[in-house]
């Protein structure tokens, strides 16, 4: 037969295809510490894109030895490298028989993250805990392990909402008095005004933030263990 | 910014290329008479708009023979905006002003293309808008008195802009009221 | 250290390692060009992954004197007796280079080191926050503070009257 005339379904152009193995579940997290505690406070939505998957979806946990992190950003990653920590801590125990100090798990998160320097875990990392003296430790990372100890941090989705208010409230930043002519001085917190603090923070910004709401989870570290709470956020 | 018979309008004073900072005293509120106008974005944008809108402001002055109200001047804004539509001006608009005759305060921004987003709370624009939205959404309550309005708008955008690398370098805040306007400077760390 | 924050933060502390297990293997501290050749030979086995660090390594030994070694991503690796190194470089270098001596007392190489720093930080958007500064002598470095720009600039300004571009009251 002769062909006269073909036309191809196909494009002309070619296409390429590729897997994307990272997916954004928003969600927000922020760590506090004071004098003799630390925090860490995450809401409860998961999310992918527009769709709600889950109003509730615990991102904040106890790793043992009174040491909670979180691992906030693509979810999948966020939960293998609490699973990693976990196994860090008890491996720990098995080759020294004492309890993991915050510093040291600080370190071994570091080394976790910049393992996959080249395929990274998609998350911001926050670890709480009570440092030698007893004194509340918060220490925050980038995803490939870039790590220092601060007195707060938030970090995930809202966090560029949060950050400038911890900044103001937390650290007391631009609180000037014309009376004295002198700059506020920073000073711990007390548990009650922190997490008063962290409840403003987040009902802002789920206000205005798609990505943030449904609730939210607070772990307390304290000398004597760690206190869970709950508060529910608009669910819209 | 609204508060109780009271707005305030802010800005930074930064105008930069990229990384470089190149003038620490560009203000991107503009007066027209009673109604204010804040413009961030392309600085080219910004002079050429305040100026348009200086020139159509004072031809409705001279047409009507009465002042423009705020929400009239909004919808010049917006109107302006649209006509260029397929090659628009990268701003980021925000008009604010207290109605001559209600005496209500008005407030709101928009889009590039003129979209009007009205408020009764506060309107964010530029480079620090989500700073500004977490910083507004939690000092923010309603009927503030102008000396409150003052230092509520002062913390909100001293702190986002402190946050965001291509804000700040000094700042510049409006308090309005009925029958007085104070224009403050502020003292801001330079980096 | 400037660049990605975690190579930096990672490779200098395992630096550090290596440095400390030379002094334990040959009881004598290791040399600055030594030092700075085993990161060098590191950044250039990773050269084309894509880590991104632009450092300085600074020491005093008996043989070398004072040195420096400035070491990249590139796995480039000079030595010099002044470098900036960062976003704000540039900035930096024009103070720096205004003001430079070798004849620098102590102090005076202290201040200008914060002043050229304090100068990069204003003008460069990405460059900011506090200014850390270090004497390294031979029997090692010395802490002598950490000074916050949003103070220290406005007092450079008064003290010096220079940032003179700066505004400080509303023109009528």
């Amino acid at each position: 037969m002769e062909i006269l005339e073909a036309q191809s379904t196909a494009s002309s152009q070619p296409i390429e295809h590729r897997f994307n193995p990272y997916s954004d579940n928003g969600g927000t997290i922020l760590g506090i510490a004071g004098e003799d505690y630390a925090l860490i406070a995450g809401d409860t939505r998961h999310t992918t894109g527009y769709s709600i998957n889950s109003r509730y979806e615990p991102k904040v946990f106890d790793v043992g030895d009174n040491l909670v992190v979180s691992a906030n950003g693509f979810a999948a990653d966020g939960n293998a490298l609490v699973d990693a920590i976990k196994n860090r801590v008890e491996w720990y125990h098995h080759a020294h028989n004492k309890p993991l100090k915050v510093q040291s798990l600080a370190r071994q998160i570091q080394h976790l993250l910049y393992r996959k320097r080249f395929f990274p875990y998609y998350v911001h990392t926050i670890l709480a805990g009570l440092d030698d003296e007893g004194k509340g430790a918060i220490y925050s990372y980038d995803p490939v392990g870039s790590y220092e100890r601060e007195q707060c941090r938030a970090g995930g989705a809202a966090a560029s909402l949060i950050m400038p208010f911890l900044d103001n409230q937390v650290y007391f930043k631009n609180q000037f008095d014309p009376a004295t002519q002198q700059y506020r001085v920073r000073s711990y917190l007390p548990i009650d005004d922190a997490i008063k603090i962290v409840r403003d923070a987040f009902s802002s910004a789920t206000e205005r933030h798609i990505h943030v709401g449904d609730g939210l989870e607070v772990l307390i570290v304290t000398k004597a263990g760690i206190e869970k709470r709950y508060f529910p956020l608009k669910r819209d | 910014m609204a508060g109780k018979d009271c707005i305030a309008i802010a800005c930074d004073l930064r105008l930069g290329m990229q990384s470089v900072g190149v003038s620490s005293n560009f203000e991107k509120i503009f007066e027209y008479d009673s109604v204010y106008l804040g413009l961030t974005g392309l600085a080219t944008d910004v002079i050429t708009l305040s100026e348009e809108f200086r020139m159509k402001h004072n031809m409705y002055k001279m047409r009507e023979e009465r002042r423009m109200e705020p929400d009239t001047f909004a919808n010049l804004v917006s109107s302006s905006l649209y006509e260029k539509r397929f090659g628009p001006y990268f701003v980021g608009p925000i008009v604010a002003g207290l109605n001559s005759k209600t005496g209500k305060p008005f407030i709101c921004g928009f889009d590039l293309i003129g979209a009007i987003d009205f408020a009764k709370d506060f309107i964010v624009a530029g480079t620090a808008t989500d700073q500004l939205y977490g910083m507004c959404e939690s000092l923010w309550e309603p009927d503030l008195e102008p000396e409150d309005l003052f230092e509520t708008i002062s913390q909100a955008l001293l702190n986002a802009q402190d946050r965001d690398a291509l804000s700040g370098w000094g700042a510049v805040v409006y308090i309005i009221t009925k029958d007085k306007v104070v224009k403050r400077l502020l003292k801001t760390r330079q980096d | 250290m400037a660049g990605g924050a975690a190579d930096c933060q990672f490779w200098e502390t395992w630096l550090n390692t290596q440095c400390r297990l030379h002094e334990l293997r040959n009881k004598e501290r290791i040399s600055v060009a030594a030092a700075s050749k085993i990161l060098a030979n590191l950044t250039y086995s990773y050269k084309g992954a894509g880590l991104s660090m632009g450092t300085m390594i600074c020491g005093y030994t008996k043989r070398e004197g004072p040195a420096i070694f400035y070491v990249d991503s590139d796995g480039e690796r000079l030595q010099g007796d002044l470098f900036c190194v960062g976003s704000g470089q540039t900035f930096a270098y024009g103070v720096l280079d205004k003001n430079y001596k070798w004849e620098l007392t102590v102090e005076e190489a202290l201040d200008l080191g914060k002043r050229s720093i304090l100068a990069a930080t204003h003008r460069d958007a990405y460059s900011g926050g506090s200014v850390n500064l270090y004497h390294v002598t031979e029997q090692g470095w010395v802490y002598h503070g950490n000074y916050d720009v949003g103070t220290e600039l406005w007092d450079a300004k008064d003290r010096e009257q220079s940032f003179n571009h700066i505004v400080t009251s509303i023109p009528s």
